[in-house]
């Protein structure tokens, strides 16, 4: 193909996507400043590999390259600390920027974003395609790299955990 | 159909990914099963939580606009392999009076795409590290910090040096790739400018190299069993000159 048309097709076709690839990138990292980098350096590598693109919903092809890159991106950073990763400190810290939502909100939900941070990468990455993207089953597989059974069984588990981890803060905050 | 055989299929059906004739077995059994028709209750209030409580994040404003210069830049580098050439080859003339025969021979034949393509990818490394934010992982001036935060890293050690005296300071590293392989990365300034530097193991020997893309020039060599590749905006004497100390001081190391 020729470079200025491949690069018009790749902005036509790609570009669309950016909200979803922001999102899911922004949730994978739980940072703006990583999901950022994340995007633009998934973009890149969508020109890269655009030849590999074989036609259809360009939106699973995306957001594969997007979490590929996420998940070098926590191999990187988990690289450049000494220290392991800490769900305590920062859960603390997520915990500050739901306070507004809950004092608005008071709902059982208000702690959502909260469990959704907490989960498992691997879940949390299913529950966004699904859930915010409503991506169907053979979407979320082709962009996770996985089966669909293994898409259904963590979707399934992230549920249960979102469930159980909505209950136990309904429990803690009281009636 | 029994509560199993629906729960089992609840979540399909939730997803609607169930056909026309399963999903109708499974509405049925709802509508006669309290406790089934509670658990779909369930996972509907959770979907309809997560959309109405779970921020969606939308790209910040500039992103866009700075994916698309990224991209047009990064397709204009990738389609001007004949610019890369004529500009080596330009180099190669200038220069060849003064270079030895290895020099040329690695500039022939497979040899000579197979450093172009390393050059291409260098260079992106490159100009990445200086557009996104993430230029060093140690910021760091002192090469005992620097060559100490690589254990662990990586599966070699590199050589870190610095040479501030001789004005080009050493300020940090971090770790990069190039294709598969995870590099060290070391950054150095001279002036306003970035010199990057980027080593792995490798078994070459000799093939030094030198190359210009895009107002970026690149040298590499092998020495002590690493690959390296200088790349820098800095002009190509200078260039020159931090790779000779490089060389030099590689040299000295017992």
């Amino acid at each position: 193909m020729e470079a200025a048309s491949k690069l018009a097709l790749y902005e036509k076709l790609m570009l669309p996507h950016l909200d979803a690839a922001y999102n899911l990138a922004r949730w994978m990292t739980r940072n703006e400043d990583d999901a950022q980098d994340v995007v633009q350096e998934s973009y890149l590598r969508a020109l890269r590999f655009f030849d590999g693109f074989r036609g259809g919903d360009p939106r699973p092809w995306l957001l594969a390259v997007v979490r590929n890159t996420a998940r070098t991106w926590r191999r990187r950073e988990r690289a450049s600390t000494t220290e392991p990763f800490d769900e305590a400190v920062h859960g603390s810290g997520l915990h500050v920027a739901t306070i507004e939502t809950e004092l608005v909100e008071g709902s059982r939900f208000s702690g959502l974003r909260e469990c959704l941070e907490l989960l498992p990468v691997e879940f949390r990455e299913v529950i966004v395609m699904r859930e915010m993207e409503e991506m169907s089953y053979r979407e979320v597989a082709e962009a996770a790299g996985a089966p669909i059974g293994t898409v259904m069984s963590r979707l399934s588990r992230a549920r249960r955990r979102l469930q159980d981890c909505l209950a136990a803060r309904m429990q803690e905050s009281g009636p | 159909m029994t509560c199993e055989t629906s729960g089992s299929l609840l979540e399909a059906y939730l997803d609607e990914e169930l056909d026309a004739a399963q999903a109708a077995q499974v509405a049925e059994h709802l509508a006669g099963c309290p406790a089934c028709a509670g658990s779909y209750a369930r996972l509907l209030e959770l979907r309809a939580g997560i959309r109405s409580h779970a921020p969606y994040y939308r790209a910040p404003a500039g992103l866009r606009e700075r994916i698309r210069s990224a991209a047009r830049e990064s397709s204009r580098q990738a389609t001007a392999p004949w610019r890369a050439m004529a500009i080596a080859a330009g180099i190669l003339l200038a220069v060849s009076a003064g270079w030895n025969a290895a020099l040329w021979r690695s500039r022939a034949g497979s040899a000579d795409s197979i450093a172009r393509s390393m050059a291409q990818t260098i260079e992106s490394s490159h100009v990445r590290s200086l557009i996104g934010t993430h230029l060093l992982d140690v910021p760091s001036t002192d090469q005992h910090t620097v060559k100490p935060w690589f254990n662990g890293k990586l599966d070699f050690s590199p050589d870190v040096r610095d040479f501030a005296e001789q004005g080009f300071p050493l300020i940090g590293g971090r770790i990069d790739y190039v294709g598969d392989r995870t590099v060290a990365a070391l950054v150095y300034r001279r002036r306003q400018h970035i010199v990057n530097v980027f080593t792995w193991p490798s078994d070459a020997r000799g093939g030094e190299t030198e190359s210009d893309r895009n107002g970026y020039h690149l040298i590499h060599w092998n020495a002590g069993g690493m690959a390296w590749w200088a790349v820098s905006d800095l002009n190509l004497a200078e260039l020159r000159r931090f790779e000779h100390l490089y060389r030099a001081a590689g040299d000295a190391a017992p």
